[in-house]
């Protein structure tokens, strides 16, 4: 039988980072095809090419069996084949057909909409939603919302339906509706991309599933034919030997976090009373699926959203979890925030002055009436090669002109050189090469040796493995299970998809 | 999506390789997707640039200025007054006597320019600096009308009242936002109706002048007033150029203004970085008020001599225009308001001797606001034509 969607030996990098290499997949009409794989194996790259979001740099594409090349989502969309996004691409405002007709459109308004109002009635009813054509957006659950757009793919016509993580949001009965829906689908004839990070929707839902580590594709196999372990490990690959280094000498407490909860703008709970503690010259990692809980607990950290109870206790200062600013600059935590741009940099600024916001207060650049620019620009290039900061023509250039590994290494320039008490880094080597993720590795190694209290945050199971003391594994905001050095993979890996 | 126009190949490798640039930066994902424009002529598609050079910018400013005044006048022109007239009125303006004007003219718009351009600065949108105004007025006459200091130094009593006056009724706004999260421009913007209400109560009420029954205050005392320097230069004009000194030191000197630049670039960063965010918020916001106080000081104690129930028409516009002619720069700021004082004085004469409304006036400047404010656009992207 000729595969309904074809993806062969597919390459895609970004800025000069790989995020696809050699990643190949197949999917048949009728089938529910699970795509698993970590957070970063490339599972929603290899989506967004096949929807057309992204062109790929090698390889090739095949729609029942024809190879053509995608333009965009709209010339997808003709081939048959539809995505619904893991963020919802819908206009609040708007009422449901409006949605509808906007990816869908009709040659006139007034009779496009009664038009689409049909179709989203027929497949409501086929698909036993219980949708309303005329409602607004914003007035829907976020499961309603998903409906829409669910059903926005499907009243284009489309056979092949790419669904990107679609339980993420739902809550577990909402799931396993979504999934029966799903599985209906197939076999009426669709082929179903189920692309998720859950074991048990893939051993229960899926007729094939394909693993993707590392921006390949290294497995297609039938789930129900291999274990949990088998899957675990082609997910989370073979366990490797651990650079050797100094053991943990087990100083004192540095860095207590208690109870700590904290609720999204949607209600959503997402840290519910997480609780560790980190110790003087130690590394807590802290390893599960992203989604978890890991983003709130950096931003509450380093201050960017303040809890809604619990503590945040560092040895110098005492509870700082609703700390003013100034509190929080005693504290001397350095942050190293996953999303560079939204939290640790000014892109429209100077290097200079990303450098030295964090210092200025130490009067270290003059007082307050006159700010030394000067001597400024002196730190920031000295810093800069301190770091190996690659890719600077001035120290005057635009932060946002750097590439990521070297926006990272200024980051890190900028909040070591505090000599911080306190480090919160999260996902500190995404995105970046081999030789800069070595780099960052080492100065945070440096740091522990120093004495410093460092919470690491990762999606990236090897890198918790190689540099942390004691890990936490952190399911739906709590942390589920402590794991000491030399900690047992195929056991974090168990603990992290058991409780999703 | 179905494109509107026939299927394509694909984008040109340009969009590509700009919307995978754009990726990996923190702009906003919405502004990636190419506007398709057009069928079988080519297409026209939008780019977002990294970047331009001041160099550019200024071309692409000085154009749209260029186009909005040609555009004023072609208006002024079908309103019967010839372009000729109006060079010959603009040279009028020019004479040693007019310019006296327009300098007494150009001290309350440049403090209310900086005021606009002190907020704006930190990205909050202060349209109530009429309030502020109005509220600098009533507090600097509240100090005339209770005779309150030494004549010695009744000017800088009233001077600091009208400051203290501006920034209190603006930090009303910023109470409102802080707690109830009303957003700040339909806060200031309607509350300027309610300071023009209450500075009607007053004018019709207590401090009404006795001996005329006209709705305004009674006289100030001559040592109450701003009065000229020598040369045909008002006092008032000290006070904008002091005030343009102080926010240029601040912005471009101090930690302060080091701090204000991380605000407006990236507050959450700032924060997580130690910037003082809401002491800071708080301290410019309430020195925008300040400013526009000071110029209804300015205004009432210079040209009126009195409070007036108009003193402060109109000068939220000016003070908008201001600051975006001068991109938030308080060193630009008094070259920008000399030139809308000639605008106003020419609009003066053009109304005495042409009959042309002063709301003439306003709608020029609302069309060079316009004009400048498209061009915000061509500096961010790029429009290209592909056939």
């Amino acid at each position: 039988m000729v595969p309904a969607l074809q993806l062969a030996n597919i390459r895609k990098s970004f800025d000069g980072v790989l995020a696809l290499e050699g990643a190949s997949f197949e999917s048949q009409a009728g089938q529910v095809h699970a795509l698993l794989g970590e957070n970063g194996a490339g599972k929603s790259s290899l989506m967004n090419v096949a929807a057309g979001l992204y062109a790929p740099d090698a390889g090739s594409i095949k729609v029942g069996g024809l190879a053509c090349s995608l333009s965009g989502p709209a010339d997808a969309r003709s081939h048959g084949i539809g995505m619904v996004h893991q963020h919802f691409k819908l206009v609040k405002p708007f009422s449901i057909a409006e949605n509808v007709l906007l990816a869908n459109r009709r040659p006139h308004f007034s009779s496009g909409i009664k038009d689409i109002r049909a179709a989203i009635r027929k497949q409501a009813n086929e698909l036993k939603f219980d949708i309303d054509p005329d409602r607004q957006v914003d007035a829907l659950t976020v499961a309603e919302q998903q409906q829409v757009e669910i059903i926005k793919v499907l009243v284009g016509g489309v056979n092949i339906l790419i669904l990107d993580e679609p339980t993420a949001v739902l809550t577990d009965a909402e799931a396993e509706g979504l999934l029966e829906i799903v599985r209906r689908l197939a076999r009426s004839g669709t082929a179903v991309v189920l692309v998720t990070h859950k074991l048990q929707e893939v051993k229960r839902y899926a007729d094939v599933v394909t693993i993707m580590r590392g921006g390949k594709t290294v497995a297609s196999l039938d789930p129900r034919s291999a274990t949990t372990d088998q899957l675990t490990e082609l997910t989370v690959g073979q366990t490797v030997p651990l650079p050797a280094r100094t053991p943990h000498q087990g100083g004192p407490t540095r860095l207590n976090v208690g109870a700590l909860r904290y609720a999204r703008g949607d209600g959503r709970v997402m840290l519910n009373k997480t609780s560790f503690y980190v110790r003087a010259g130690e590394i807590y990692g802290i390893a599960g699926v992203s989604g978890n809980g890991q983003a709130e607990l950096a931003e509450a950290l380093i201050g960017a959203i303040t809890p809604a109870s619990g503590e945040i206790w560092v040895d110098t200062t005492g509870d700082i979890s609703r700390a003013g600013d100034a509190k929080r600059r005693e504290a001397a935590i350095a942050a190293i925030p996953a999303d560079r741009y939204a939290f640790a940099l000014a892109g429209s600024l100077s290097l200079a002055d990303n450098f030295a916001v964090a210092h200025i207060r130490s009067g270290r650049y003059g007082g307050v009436a006159l700010a030394n620019r000067a001597a400024m620009r002196r730190e920031a290039s000295t810093a800069i090669k301190e770091y190996d900061v690659q890719g600077v023509r001035s120290v005057n250039q635009k932060a946002s002109l750097l590439s990521g590994g070297n926006a990272q290494k200024l980051v890190i320039a900028r909040e070591f050189s505090r000599h911080p008490n306190v480090v919160v880094a999260h996902s500190p080597s995404r995105g970046l090469d081999a030789r800069a993720c070595a780099a960052v590795h080492e100065r945070l190694i440096a740091a522990r040796e120093r004495g410093a209290a460092i919470v690491l945050i990762s999606e990236d199971l090897d890198e918790i493995l190689s540099l942390s003391d004691r890990i936490g594994v952190m399911t739906k905001g709590v942390i589920v299970g402590e794991f000491d050095r030399p900690a047992d993979r195929q056991a974090i890996g168990r603990a992290m998809v058991d409780h999703g | 999506m179905n494109s509107t126009g026939p299927p394509t190949a694909r984008p040109s490798a340009v969009l590509w390789s700009i919307m995978d640039d754009v990726s990996s930066q923190p702009a906003s994902p919405e502004l990636t997707s190419p506007v398709k424009a057009s069928r079988g002529l080519g297409r026209l598609t939008l780019d977002v640039r990294q970047d331009l050079s001041p160099w550019k910018q200024a071309v692409f400013v000085g154009g749209s200025l260029l186009v909005g005044l040609a555009i004023s006048v072609a208006i002024l022109a079908a309103a019967g007054i010839a372009p000729l007239t109006l060079a010959s009125e603009l040279a009028g303006v020019m004479t040693a006597e007019s310019l006296r004007g327009v300098l007494v003219q150009a001290a309350p718009l440049i403090l209310v320019g900086l005021g606009a351009s002190l907020a704006f600065r930190i990205g909050f949108w202060n349209l109530g600096l009429e309030g502020q105004m109005i509220f600098g007025g009533i507090f600097a006459s509240a100090i005339s009308i209770d005779d309150i200091g030494p004549a010695s130094v009744r000017l800088v009593l009233m001077g600091s009242a009208a400051a203290i006056g501006g920034a209190l009724w603006v930090l009303l706004t910023l109470f409102l936002k802080i707690r109830f999260r009303v957003n700040e421009i339909i806060a200031t913007l309607l509350l300027n109706y309610v300071a023009i209400n209450f500075l009607f109560h007053l004018l019709y009420g207590a401090w009404q002048d006795a001996k005329t029954a006209f709705p305004q205050s009674t006289p100030f005392r001559p040592f109450e007033r701003l009065t000229d320097i020598g040369h045909g230069v008002n006092s008032g004009l000290l006070v904008a150029i002091a005030g343009v000194l102080v926010a240029g030191w601040l912005m471009h000197l101090s930690r302060i203004g080091f701090y204000t630049r991380f605000v407006s670039a990236n507050p959450r960063m700032a924060k997580i970085a130690g910037v003082p965010l809401q002491a800071l918020t708080v301290w410019i916001i309430a020195a925008s008020g300040a400013c526009a106080g000071l110029a209804g000081f300015v205004n009432i104690a210079s040209q009126e001599g009195r409070l007036t129930q108009s003193f402060a028409n109109g000068y939220v516009f000016s003070g908008v225009l201001i600051a975006f002619l001068s991109r938030n720069d308080p060193i630009v700021v008094p070259v920008v308001g000399f030139l809308i004082a000639v605008l106003f004085i020419t609009g003066q004469t053009l109304q005495v001797f042409y009959q042309i409304p002063f709301t003439m006036v306003q709608m020029i400047e609302a069309i060079i606001v316009m004009a400048v404010a498209s061009s915000e656009f061509l500096i961010r992207h790029r429009i290209r034509w592909i056939r």
